[in-house]
């Protein structure tokens, strides 16, 4: 009961580079009367992030609704996957990848900052051959750059790789931070799950990583909730993934999906799957045994060691614009975020009009509510939480106190967390006290102003808060968009 | 209290006329009906042109007026019975697919009847969606036809001399809520027409309408319908006719409105049988009003029976209960599409273009819009249905749960749920109902007396103790096979039901007479009857007296709170069991939400049930895929869309389907 009360843990392990929210920028495409209040994305700014869908997997492990194309188990026999190397359907799909990326327009006038960051997703990325993969950078390199020091990750799958293969992604592709993906180190729940690797896979794969010089940074992936996972299960997982020490863990929570083998075969909550309350447990018992062992909860299913970071990640976050490519992926450029077509047919005849010029790059117009939604909506899955000077000046002081509002039980009963500009807790019955003078229900002990300064960020609580952030977020929505 | 109730049903059932003055004004309108009937001398010879220029009706004096209704159980064939004579009289045309046509074939949807779909479903756009998906008749509809008949005469052959006769049949609705509208319709009549089916015999609506036509001093005509049955048996029905009501079987009409049997002989037996009315011609106005409703171009349309005098266009008219005045703008026949005439004479029946007795309401429930911002729109739906259906009182309400509202009064349940559905299907209104009660009387020890028609708006904790309470009841006739019986005893005996009669009408049949409250019958009993027997009970009731009972508050409490809306009035000994099935229903109601949530029921300041409802742990999406943000963001408003829906008391989330359940429970 006590553990929604611990006071935060974050202040010191923000990192400056995410401490201060993109500059607010000018330019008028929005309808906004007030002049005074600029909207917070700007039509012009340039991406500095990239992401790169390769689609590729052994076969569709039974969670997934992925965009991906199963190629078989042709190399089940091969940690290192040569038998793909040749597969046409690779090299087919990268060639379409190369020419999307030849004509995507560049913003701007073309002194654009290079990119920061490109993430390989997918799929399964290490199934592709490592000169492909290269292929691909050279062509993002060639046409936006790409920055010495960018974050280059890819994510890989136990059993589809080697030292040698890593070696080249490391060294030929330019790849300095791989995302394994492990999700359980339990050979009988990877099975359930449909995965096309064992758990003497996963901790060859963890061997290799760790082995390869020039990559210190890596994650692990778990999922939790898995069909017939005990804790005692989980908590071996958590054991095992502390005891690798990679750099980055990400948690999920396994999302039973309409369309999927689990979204027929089960239903959540019920069994063979936990029940909520078990679920909320293993969901509070990563949080306590990854914190304890040194990483921090940045965000609801991310957890890092100090400057660890998923950079890639903090761009979707900050509400920040991103490239996207190939199959699927999504893009947030100009201001209107896009999905490409899932199906590599209707993928393929977009990517033709897209040279063609047929493919309209006007953004449609964005409703204020909307971009109130998506900050809202982002920065409340961080630690960081939601920038309240910063939501005042795009959005306007009357939604900031709205939401402020909503927020009072729940700030009341610890799933909400207010914090000054120093990310200090403000105790609840302050808040409620704060909250209530602004109500003109008592009498003015303090004003709006004092209000104003005193609460500068609003968080999720860590791990109750964080555990019903649908619930929270969407109270927020209706009072953005009633 | 009893007394008092006696009276009012003793005038509803006299024929008392909402007696009318009218003022005349000297007017354009040239009221001479001899010019008038000169110039328009050859309407009278063509019924067909008679509708379309306008009818001479001065020249039906009341010797030649007959106003009739016809009066039967659900389903044994009134309304194609009036079809068959609106086809005679030429009214509608024959196979002209306009069965059914005062009831605006309601009842079509339920039995296969030999007429064109395609003319069903032009048909079925008129009759009110309630009518249809019930298959009963709720508002009156009325009709004028012509008829020749030579009063002795040996019909056919001197057809064309004889005189014309000007036949208003006027139409009842058929269940027992709507006896209020019946004692109206009938009050216009000197005569009925009882149509009893050759099969299935006396049921209890057959009983009901007869007591109601007999007390109007109403000539009866029975007619045994549907004799085309195989196992039509006519001679049982004359004797159950002899034995119930005394009626002589000689006097009986075998009929088959289907095939057109002896369908012949009815109009004849009206003509002869049935009084003319015994208005006074010369007298000033008087008028009753059997219906009205809201005509989206024309305003509110009356229907009306003329007692004395004559009403004319431009006459200004007052009603006496009101005293307010109104401007007869357009008056005219119902033959059967509204055909203006200018005038209606004594004993004559049609419609004025211009609202008008109290009724006595026995069941109230408060209406909420589902959207509390759709107060207004609510609110103009409530006025223009109450137009058309003036029984229904209505008063603006607050409830803390649910906002701005109405605490309206209706005549039974069946009413309410009827009102409830035409507020939505015709209104569009979106409407959260509270727990339907009935008037209580609470006498507390100070000698203070109040009527509860609100079960919140009768304190919790009033400070003085109750002396007495009061509960309307009702008389319950029910007549079921006789394998039922049992399970009918038991049944009435939980809803607190008394005994006052058991007897068997025939070899199969037994008939029960019950002295019930009407708080046990007014949600669910006729469901559980019906099911019970499999559908084979029949059922009525009449209004009884006030009776002394040991009636408590049962408040329903959401973390401690009230929910006003949820409070309900229950007899002690029921109030554990109903709270706790109140509390049951409710936990599976709500859904959990990011706090516990406590659901009592309590008598005021005693918890009677309680239960916990606890937090919910987890809703989280752990992964924001590759940044498909637009697809997390349209999940969440899906979410938020939800929550809309609810009704929040306190911090507690309901859903809207919460208040619609918890009145299944009695």
């Amino acid at each position: 009961m006590l553990r929604y009360a611990t006071p935060l843990l974050f202040s010191c392990r923000i990192p400056p580079s995410i401490k201060t929210l993109a500059p607010l920028p000018s330019p008028s495409f929005l309808p906004i009367p007030d002049p005074k209040r600029p909207p917070p994305v700007c039509r012009y700014s340039s991406s500095t992030c990239n992401y790169v869908h390769l689609p590729f997997c052994r076969r569709r492990c039974h969670y997934c609704d992925f965009p991906i194309l199963a190629l078989g188990s042709s190399a089940a026999n091969a940690a290192a996957g040569d038998d793909d190397d040749d597969d046409p359907r690779i090299a087919n799909y990268v060639r379409l990848l190369l020419r999307e990326i030849e004509a995507t327009p560049k913003p701007g006038s073309g002194d654009e900052p290079p990119l920061q960051t490109v993430f390989f997703g997918g799929g399964t990325p290490s199934l592709v051959p490592p000169r492909l993969a290269a292929a691909v950078l050279g062509a993002l390199r060639a046409r936006f750059g790409v920055a010495a020091r960018a974050e280059v990750s890819m994510e890989m799958d136990p059993g589809t790789f080697d030292g040698g293969r890593l070696r080249e992604f490391v060294e030929l592709v330019g790849v300095n931070r791989v995302s394994l993906g492990v999700q359980a180190f339990q050979e009988e729940l990877l099975r359930a799950c449909g995965r096309a690797h064992g758990a003497a896979e996963v901790r060859e794969a963890i061997g290799i990583v760790r082995r390869c010089e020039g990559l210190e940074n890596w994650s692990m992936d778990l999922i939790s909730s898995l069909p017939h996972q005990t804790a005692e299960m989980w908590a071996e997982s958590l054991r095992c993934a502390v005891d690798a020490r990679p750099t980055h863990v990400s948690v999920y929570d396994l999302q039973v999906e309409k369309g999927t083998k689990f979204g027929q075969l089960y239903t959540p909550g019920e069994f063979p799957l936990p029940t909520e309350s078990q679920s909320a447990n293993f969901y509070k018992m990563a949080s306590e045994m990854l914190t304890a062992a040194g990483y921090s909860h940045y965000e609801i299913s991310s957890y890092c060691m100090e400057g660890y970071e998923c950079k890639h990640n903090l761009t979707y976050w900050q509400n920040k614009p991103f490239y996207g490519f190939g199959l699927g992926s999504a893009s947030y450029i100009n201001g209107a975020r896009f999905s490409r077509p899932r199906r590599i047919k209707e993928y393929a005849e977009w990517v033709q009009k897209l040279e063609e010029g047929a493919v309209n790059h006007e953004t449609s117009n964005v409703e204020v509510k909307d971009l109130a939604m998506d900050a809202v909506m982002l920065s409340l899955r961080t630690a960081r939480g939601l920038d309240l000077q910063s939501f005042r000046r795009s959005f306007g002081e009357g939604l900031a106190f709205s939401l402020c509002k909503a927020f009072r039980p729940f700030v009341e009963n610890g799933l909400v967390v207010a914090m000054d500009e120093e990310r200090g807790t403000i105790p609840p019955r302050d808040f409620i006290k704060l909250q209530i003078s602004s109500d003109d229900e008592l009498e003015d002990i303090s004003s709006d102003d004092e209000l104003e300064d005193r609460v500068a960020f609003i968080r999720l609580s860590d791990p109750d808060g964080f555990l019903l952030s649908n619930e929270l977020i969407s109270i927020a929505f209706g009072v953005i968009s009633p | 209290m009893a007394a008092l109730m006696r009276a009012s049903r003793e005038a509803r059932s006299k024929l008392r006329p909402l007696s009318s003055i009218s003022r005349r004004i000297a007017t354009y309108h040239d009221p001479d009906p001899l010019a008038s009937g000169k110039d328009r001398s050859f309407c009278s010879q063509s019924r067909h042109n008679c509708r379309e220029g306008v009818v001479d009706l001065s020249q039906y004096p009341p010797e030649r007026i007959r106003n009739f209704s016809i009066i039967a159980h659900v389903d044994h064939g009134k309304s194609t019975l009036a079809d068959r004579l609106l086809e005679l009289t030429g009214t509608i045309k024959r196979g002209h697919g306009q069965p059914q046509y005062l009831d605006k074939l309601q009842e079509a949807a339920m039995t296969p009847k030999s007429i064109s779909f395609s003319l069903k479903l032009v048909l079925l756009c008129i009759c009110t969606e309630v009518e249809r998906e019930r298959g009963i008749t709720v508002k009156a509809q009325t009709a004028t036809m012509f008829h020749r008949h030579t009063v002795g005469g040996t019909n056919s052959s001197d057809k064309q001399d004889s005189p014309s006769f000007l036949l208003n049949l006027i139409d009842t609705p058929g269940h027992v809520d709507f006896s209020y509208e019946v004692s109206r319709s009938l009050a216009a009549c000197q005569g009925a027409l009882l149509v009893v089916d050759a099969a299935q015999g006396v049921q209890a609506q057959t009983v009901a309408n007869f007591h109601l036509a007999f007390e109007s001093n109403l000539t009866i005509i029975p007619v045994i319908n549907k004799i085309d049955q195989p196992t039509a048996d006519p001679e049982r029905v004359k004797s159950q006719l002899k034995s119930l009501f005394d009626l002589d079987p000689e006097d009986a009409l075998l009929t088959s409105a289907k095939t057109g049997k002896g369908l012949d002989q009815v109009l004849p037996a009206v003509i002869e049988r049935i009084p003319s009315p015994d208005g006074k011609r010369d007298s000033p106005l008087r008028m009753l009003l059997l219906d009205s409703y809201y005509d989206e171009y024309k305003g509110v349309i009356c229907h009306v029976a003329v007692v004395d005098g004559a009403l004319r266009k431009g006459d200004k008219i007052g009603s006496a209960a009101t005293s307010q005045t109104y401007e007869v703008l357009d008056v005219g026949i119902m033959h059967p599409e509204l055909t203006s005439t200018g005038v209606l004479f004594t004993g004559q029946v049609g419609y004025v273009v211009s609202g008008f007795k109290p009724a006595k309401h026995m069941v109230f429930s408060g209406l909420y819009p589902a959207d509390g911002s759709d107060f207004d729109a609510l609110n103009h739906a409530i006025e223009r249905l109450t137009c058309n259906d003036a029984s229904v009182s209505v008063m603006k309400e607050t409830s803390t749960a649910l906002g701005m509202g109405f605490r309206c009064g209706f005549l039974g349940l069946l009413h309410m749920d009827v009102f409830h559905q035409r507020l939505e299907q015709e209104y569009g209104a979106r409407v959260i109902s509270t727990i339907p009660t009935v008037p209580y009387i609470f006498e507390y020890a100070d000698g203070s007396k109040i009527q509860v028609q609100n079960p919140a708006a009768l304190a919790s904790n009033p400070g003085k103790r109750v002396a007495a309470c009061w509960e309307p009841s009702v008389i319950a006739t029910i007549i079921i096979p006789s394998e039922y019986v049992g399970p009918i005893i038991t049944l009435c005996s939980e809803r607190r039901g008394e005994q006052l009669e058991y007897s068997f009408i025939d070899s199969q049949r037994a008939l029960m007479k019950y002295r019930l409250p009407l708080r046990e019958i007014i949600v669910d009993f006729y469901n559980e009857l019906k099911s019970i027997t499999s559908g084979y009970a029949t059922f009525d009731y009449e209004d009884s007296e006030y009776q002394k009972s040991d009636l408590v508050k049962l408040d329903v409490l959401l973390n401690g709170q009230p929910v006003d809306a949820m409070a309900t009035i229950v007899h002690n000994l029921k109030a554990q069991r109903v709270g706790r099935e109140l509390v049951d229903k409710l936990k599976k109601l709500i859904d959990r939400q990011m706090f516990d949530i406590t659901i009592q029921a309590a008598i005021g300041s005693k918890v009677v049930a309680r239960e916990t409802l606890s937090a919910m742990r987890k809703n989280v999406l752990a992964k924001c895929y590759g940044g498909d943000v637009t697809r997390k963001k349209k999940l969440l408003e899906k979410q938020k869309e939800g929550k809309k829906r609810m009704k929040r008391i306190g911090s507690v989330d309901i859903p809207q389907e919460a208040f619609h359940e918890l009145f299944k429970i009695s």
